[in-house]
């Protein structure tokens, strides 16, 4: 059933907008215009061509010509090229015949907003260890060329304490034969667990025994590094990371909303429509998205009802489509041999078992990815508070996504983690004005009795500010 | 008699210090032994436990853990959209504007949902009629749509079918039919009518019979005869300067209750001291209803006397004579009424809840003389919301009897059990082909052959008209969770009208409807779909209907030999509808079910309220020796019913009162084995049914009730009791330390001893607000004298940032309860159920306290609504020994469920009883669900299962057993009002944040702010000089300020 809704927020949202529209251009709002227009097909470091060229320096490349035209190629190339522009013509020879989006929204600010944004990022020296708070739990390994030497140590102070040993039981016997006594020789093992010995044991045991279950009850529930197989071999690192697509493009609720998201399969198909072999799997991991969704790539078609059609239809839908990119990818190969026959069959059943579950028998609708980061119910973490008030980048408690093939979890995601950063990260009094609000804090800042104000100074170490 | 009591008190054992109440009120927790005191059946406990159970459950506890470190952490899944509905981002909440609408009970609401799940019901401000008020029923109308006792599928015989075999089957059924009857309730949607009317021109004798679950079809007729409109005025609480109620629980239940009490609340509100006005009420009843409760003065009556003094006060008025057996008190008092009432000719107003025509023409005739017509009530806008008459219904049972109508189709309505009183009507409906469009089984669809579910309001498409030219739409808000199909979609079906390419007929069925009406009625769009959008986005939409001016042309005559006389019986019976669920409508919701009713405070059940009489000296009775939860039978027209007993202050001396709605037959789980059905004694005199009843007789006690379910004496704040060489001392001091006695006494609050309650007449209104004053400035001067003073920290700490408050207007409050089933929709509360309820063990974290004060015979109430006070020097905090509940810089009172180890030292130190403690797993939150679920031999709890579940708060945890819960200021809606603020970049705005009781309170009652914002509507009530703090003189720090209680009791009208 489909039901027209109508949002009640619209009101908002469009207000939201509208004064969003009327700000002076800045390197901020670039940002979140370059996000939600441009992403897609210029790389995110300026420097770098993908489906559109590389936008740094592109104000130099139009400073021969009016400013007007280089907002008229933004809003519209393709009016600019039949108008014959040398500069747009020379583009069009370049890039044909992959067609610039227009964009007849954007006003002027927005487009000096963008061109702001676009210059900073060009300009940018690279960080070279853009490491935040986000330390992985570093592994000791310093210690490691020394163990041997401990338990040389052990070994030769074990091997004394036998000899004391030893040498002790044979002064006792020399005492022993002294006095005339018959002298009883026990067994070695009772000479080494005397009482002593045994209760020392057992407190040792229960002071590790204690440690280790403290231990690790506290643990209980993190799972720092955790790496899952998923559904599909989707790696950051080609989509992040190679093509530079910005992390807000797919996880577009992290500005807005408490979920990050993940993203519905069709904004996978906003360029998987086009790119329909992938770089490391070609069709095996991709084809697992059109049968989600239902797309046909051989017609470049949606499938009609495709919800009513059996495994068995689908099965020959994209079994088609994977021989026929077989045969086209071997120019030797004009049928499917064996070889082909083989790799079709273990791809199918690779995207049925990815796609289906114990609860799940379908092969249609959503793919069931496996969630790495887990808060307990407990906590309530809001994705838009730390990344649209707080600014804080994706890395900082992500790590470095974009260089991962399969996503682990970077930070161990524990309250004192939490806390910590809370304690250290200041709060940017002067961009938001409700923080106005604190004046004494602005009063203290100006007379210089405070460097800083942190989260925690505004309560972000209170109970409720992540448990209600 | 007049007893004049100087203080104020909670029920008849706080009065007499009854030595088990005082014990009991000294505990926070009660244990079963107490309740035993208290004069509970003995409670059967299976608590008990030995070593070798502590052994076990030890051994569980520590291979549980073992286990789950053990365990590899379990694989959750993260699911996303294939294809993203637009308006939907996970995590955020998305509003509809809908309408709340049950038969003649509506309410224009936005809905909450959270990924497409409805989740909670706010008032649309948008809407002229209710300003953005709700109702208990509003609120808790969301549960309902996740109830698990909803019709499914469509069925014939009781066999599940196909909607196709069941159409062919309803169109043959009707096809053949001799006459055919749509049975209903009022109709508010004009689409609706016009599919009936469809139906009515495809089948030959198709009528509609509509009556009302309690009715007021009396009103109706007597408009008709004095002024020619069928329908009922348009009344202006907000006009009247005089307000006269016979019987009408205009507060409660008549008619429209949320409008009117927020037009009531409006002249009741003291907004400037120095030029106090407020309007004056009147009311003259038998048992003490919700809205007698807010009146200024009570003149006591028997219900059968009620046509006597409407004549009586007409008399009064227009200067004739009229005989009436009235005693002369009352008398007197209706003089004095009537010449008040001609001084307020023009701005007074008189209504009645008869159901007697006579009666209302009189009543007619009263606001006709006083010149009301045109002012307090108006035909302009008349209100829609009772059209029912229930002679239809008792002709429809001999028409079904004498087999002139062989076939019936119910519109969601019980007939069966409303109007039991009509001989013969279930052996009638179930002679009848029955077609019912049901959304529960009740007693009537029970007799009906062919059953066809319908959705809920919140799945459905609709329009609703409640008065002439104030319309909203009802839109779907999810889609149907279950084979079930909307009742008018059904109908235009049959009728053979639908638009059966369309996905949703009924949808474009009131699209077309409304191009063709509503939108004629506008000037500000062309076109049709951008006004329909408009009003889909508002909800709302009204246009001017003027009504007939016409004068009053009554025949008074007449209407005197008419009216009701007066029986001379010793006992007599009043029947009312409870503001809970109605007359049974509303009796599977569990919400409404645990609310307790506003003036009795009980839960669960009807009880049987009996008049209170007092000795002279220190004694009260209840009438015949019954007490507080005993049973007695009740005898009415040789009609036997065993019901529980509760004294009932203000219950007219002769009288005894029972609710409705108990006690239906066929009901889902919630609503099961509760109260007794007393609507078989409803009397149908002249067709229309009389609800109260002249030959009763009441027994003495004959048992106890096994779950005695009443509030009123639970979570009681600063009891004062007496040592034995009879001085007083604060019974919960003294817990703390005996003989800490007297230190505190001379305080207001009197049987309390206490600050709680203030109240003052309004003419002595500055007196009282110096006084209150000196008091205040004594209390402050007390807690000054403290090596820490509150000022400084308070500066340093609160005054950056946020400090949150919340000012209760106790002049504003009605009692209504709609803020407390809010409280519990929007926190995740738990429903604990009757046995529960009776260990004094009710999870809600907003109880509304009902204190009467003044004559004890005859009482004016004050509510007060009462939740965590966060206090900034909270004696909670200090107690917790592992720091669970703490302050934060914002000055909440921060409860920690996840630190909580459930010792509940922060509940015994509570001065104001605000915290609650998880004794069971109610939501089924634990870590090992199903561990101990039998323990106590408890059934799984109200919202254990999955559909229920549903209806939870995602961004609220769920709590789990052996942790303290409280009110939170609902923290969640604090921190998304200010993440909302800082995304936007700007500062927070007085009214940007509006606790749950805030938006639901149809009268403004509460308001939620920021104490450190130096403007806006916050600020202004709280320099009210009215003002005053719970318990001030204990120098916890309370940040919530009531106000003072102002009456206008007029000594001139004591009967």
């Amino acid at each position: 059933m489909t039901l027209k809704y109508f949002r009640f927020c619209t009101v908002l949202f469009a207000l939201l907008m509208s004064s969003h529209l009327m700000a002076q251009p800045s390197a901020d709002a670039g940002k979140t215009l370059f996000r939600n227009y441009c992403a897609t097909c210029h790389a995110k470091d300026m420097k770098t061509a993908s489906t559109g060229p590389a936008l740094g320096g592109s104000e130099e490349r139009w400073a021969d010509y009016p400013r007007e035209d280089l907002y008229g190629w933004i809003r519209n190339s393709q009016a600019m090229i039949n108008a014959g522009h040398p500069r747009a013509v020379e583009l069009w020879d370049q890039y044909k015949p992959t067609v610039m989006t227009a964009w007849p929204n954007l006003t002027d600010d927005d487009i000096e907003s963008v061109l702001l944004y676009i210059n900073q990022e060009y300009t940018k020296v690279p960080e070279t260890n853009s490491g935040g708070g986000g330390g992985t739990g570093a592994v000791a390994s310093s210690g490691g060329q020394y163990t041997w030497l401990y338990w040389v140590l052990a070994a030769a102070l074990g091997a004394l304490a036998l000899i004391l040993m030893q040498y002790i039981s044979g002064l006792n016997k020399l005492i022993a034969a002294r006095d005339g006594e018959e002298f009883i020789e026990k067994p070695f093992l009772k000479r080494i667990f005397t009482k002593k010995v045994i209760s020392l044991l057992i407190l040792a045991a229960v002071i590790v025994g204690g440690y280790t279950t403290v231990t690790n009850a506290i643990n209980l529930g993190r799972q720092q590094g955790y790496e899952p197989e998923q559904p599909i071999n989707f790696s950051h690192a080609i989509h992040a990371g190679e093509n530079g697509i910005d992390c807000q493009y797919c996880h577009d609720g992290a500005r807005r909303s408490k979920h990050a998201v993940i993203p519905a399969t069709n904004t996978c198909m906003n360029c998987h429509s086009a790119i329909k072999n992938g770089s490391n799997f070609g069709t095996a991991e991709l084809t697992k998205i059109y049968a989600s969704v239902g797309y046909d790539p051989t017609t470049n078609r949606y499938i009609e009802e495709y919800d009513k059609l059996s495994k068995e239809d689908i099965e020959k839908i994209y079994k088609k489509w994977i021989s026929d990119q077989y045969i086209l990818s071997n120019d030797d190969v004009n049928t499917l041999d064996k070889k082909g026959e083989k790799l079709v069959e273990k791809q199918w059943k690779d995207i049925v078992s990815s796609l289906t579950n114990e609860q799940k028998d379908e092969i249609q609708g959503p793919i069931e990815w496996v969630r790495i980061h887990n808060l307990p119910d407990h906590v309530y973490f809001n994705h838009a508070q730390h990344v649209t008030v707080g600014g804080v980048e994706c890395q900082t408690c992500h790590g470095k996504v974009e260089e991962m093939d399969v996503v682990a979890q970077a930070s161990p995601l524990s309250m004192g983690w939490c806390i910590n950063c809370h304690r250290e990260t200041a709060v940017d009094f002067k961009g938001n004005e409700y923080y106005a609000n604190y004046e004494l804090y602005h009063d203290q800042l100006a007379k210089g009795e405070k460097e800083k104000i942190t989260v925690e100074d505004i309560g972000g170490l209170e109970c409720q500010k992540c448990h209600y | 008699m007049k007893q004049e009591f100087g203080g104020i008190w909670v029920g008849e054992k706080d009065l007499t210090r009854d030595e088990s109440f005082m014990t009991a009120a000294q505990n926070e927790i009660q244990n079963p032994s107490l309740i035993d005191a208290l004069g509970q059946q003995e409670v059967v406990e299976d608590l008990g436990g030995n070593r070798r159970d502590f052994l076990k459950v030890l051994g569980f506890g520590v291979g549980a853990a073992t286990m789950a470190a053990g365990c590899d952490i379990p694989v959750k899944r993260a699911i996303p959209y294939v294809v993203k509905p637009e308006e939907i981002v996970p995590g955020v909440a998305t509003y509809y504007a809908s309408t709340f609408v049950n038969g003649g009970d509506s309410c224009a609401v936005l809905v909450k949902t959270r990924e497409g799940r409805p989740i909670k019901i706010e008032g649309n401000e948008l809407c002229t009629m209710t300003k953005g008020g709700t109702s208990a029923r509003v609120q808790a109308s969301v549960l309902s749509l996740y109830d698990v006792n909803r019709l499914k599928n469509p069925t014939i015989g009781g066999e599940e079918v196909t909607w196709d075999q069941l159409d062919k089957k309803v169109i043959e059924t009707l096809s053949s039919a001799r006459s055919v009857r749509v049975v209903t309730h009022t109709i508010l949607s004009p689409s609706a009518k016009s599919a009936i009317k469809d139906l009515q021109a495809k089948y030959a004798n198709v009528e509609v019979v509509t009556y009302d679950p309690v009715s007021a079809s009396a009103i109706l007729e007597a408009n008709e005869s004095s002024f020619g409109d069928k329908v009922i005025p348009n009344y202006h609480f907000d006009k009247a300067e005089m307000i006269v109620g016979f019987n009408a629980d205009f507060l409660g239940t008549w008619i429209s209750p949320i409008e009117y009490a927020r037009q009531y609340a409006k002249n009741r509100v003291i907004n400037d001291v120095s030029h106090a006005k407020m309007s004056k009420h009147v009311q003259i009843e038998s048992q003490m209803s919700t809205t007698g409760s807010n009146a200024d003065n009570r003149i006591l009556i028997k219900p059968s006397q009620q046509g006597e003094s409407i004549a009586y006060l007409y008399g009064a008025i227009t200067g004739q004579s009229v005989n009436a057996s009235l005693s002369t008190e009352t008398k007197a008092a209706l003089n004095n009424l009537a010449a008040q009432l001609k001084a307020n000719s023009g701005k007074s107003l008189v209504v009645s809840g008869s159901n007697n025509p006579a009666e209302q023409t009189l009543i007619n005739a009263i606001n006709s003389t006083l010149g009301n017509y045109g002012v307090t009530l108006t035909f302009d806008s008349a209100s829609l919301q009772r059209q029912g008459d229930e002679s239809d219904l008792v002709q429809l049972v001999s028409d079904l009897k004498s087999g002139k109508v062989d076939t019936v189709i119910l519109n969601n309505c019980n007939p069966v059990f409303e109007y039991s009183g009509i001989e013969g009507i279930k052996e009638a409906f179930e002679g009848a082909n029955g077609i019912a469009l049901a959304y529960e089984a009740n007693d009537t669809t029970a007799t009906c052959d062919i059953v066809a579910p319908i959705h809920h309001y919140l799945e459905s498409w609709g329009d609703v008209e409640a008065k002439r030219g104030h319309i909203s739409l009802v839109q779907p808000t999810i889609s149907a969770l279950f084979n079930t199909r909307q009742g008018e979609e059904s109908i235009i079906r049959w009728a053979g009208v639908a638009d059966i390419s369309s996905d949703q007929p009924y949808y474009e069925y009131v699209k077309a409807a409304w191009a063709k009406n509503a939108f004629t009625h506008q000037n500000n769009y062309l076109s049709f779909s951008s006004f329909w959008d408009q009003s889909l986005h508002d909800g709302v939409f009204s246009y001017e209907v003027k009504g007939s001016e016409g004068s009053f042309k009554g025949d008074v005559s007449a209407a005197l030999r008419g009216i009701s006389k007066s029986s001379g019986a010793d006992l007599e019976v009043q029947f009312i509808e409870p503001i809970t669920i109605g007359n049974g409508v509303y009796a599977n919701n569990p919400w409404l079910q645990e609310m307790p009713d506003p003036v009795s405070r009980c839960t669960w059940g009807n009880y049987l309220a009996v008049p209170v009489g007092f000795d002279g000296v220190k004694k009260f009775k209840g009438l015949n020796n019954l007490s507080d939860g005993d049973l007695a039978k009740l005898t009415v027209d040789g009609k036997t019913y065993v019901l529980p007993v509760i004294q009932q202050f203000g219950q007219a001396p002769g009288t005894v009162s029972v609710a409705l709605g108990y006690g239906r037959h066929i009901v889902g789980d919630a609503g099961k084995n509760i109260g007794t059905d007393v609507n078989a004694s409803i009397s149908m005199k002249g067709g229309r049914a009389q609800y109260y009843a002249t030959d009763a007789k009441l027994s003495s006690k004959t048992g106890k009730e096994q779950y005695y379910s009443s509030v009123q004496y639970h979570h009681t704040m600063g009891v004062t009791a007496e040592d034995k060489k009879g001085n007083e001392f604060n019974a919960d001091e003294a817990a703390l330390a005996p003989g800490y006695g007297n230190v505190f006494s001379g305080f207001q609050g009197a049987l309390t001893d206490r600050s709680i309650i203030r109240n003052a007449h309004v003419d002595n209104i500055k007196q009282a607000t110096e006084d209150l004053k000196h008091e205040r400035e004594h209390h402050q001067g007390l807690n000054a004298e403290t090596l820490y003073p509150y000022d400084a920290y308070r500066k340093e700490k609160y005054e950056v940032g946020h400090h949150w408050g919340l000012h209760v207007d106790l002049n504003a409050c009605t009692g209504c309860g709609a803020c407390t089933v809010a409280c519990m929709a929007e926190n995740n509360v738990p429903v604990v159920g009757k046995k529960q309820v009776s260990r004094h063990q009710e999870m809600a974290w907003l109880r509304i306290d009902r204190y009467y004060y003044g004559d004890v015979e005859n009482p004016n109430v004050v509510y007060q609504p009462m939740m965590c006070q966060h206090c900034d020097n909270a004696p909670c905090e200090n107690v917790c020994p592992v720091n669970a509940t703490n302050h934060s810089s914002e000055g909440l009172n921060q409860m920690t469920y996840n630190r909580c180890i459930g010792t509940r030292y922060c509940a015994n130190n509570c001065p104001y009883k605000v915290r609650r403690f998880n004794w069971l797993d109610y939501t089924t939150a634990d870590l090992f669900p199903a561990n101990q679920v039998d323990v106590n031999g408890e059934a799984l709890p109200f919202g254990a299962d999955n559909l229920t579940r549903m209806v939870l708060n995602p961004d609220v945890t769920v709590r789990s057993r052996g942790v303290i819960e409280k009110c939170s200021f609902c923290v969640q809606k604090i921190q998304e009002g200010k993440l909302t603020a800082k995304k936007e970049g700007r500062k927070l705005r007085d009214g940007d944040i509006k606790s749950a009781c805030q938006s639901a309170c149809p009268t403004g009652a509460l308001t939620f702010g920021d104490t450190n914002m130096k403007s806006g509507d916050f600020h202004d009530k709280l320099e009210s000089p009215l003002n005053m703090i719970v318990l001030e003189e204990i120098n916890v720090r309370s940040s919530v300020t009531y106000t003072m209680k102002v009456n206008n009791r007029d000594k001139s009208l004591e009967a």
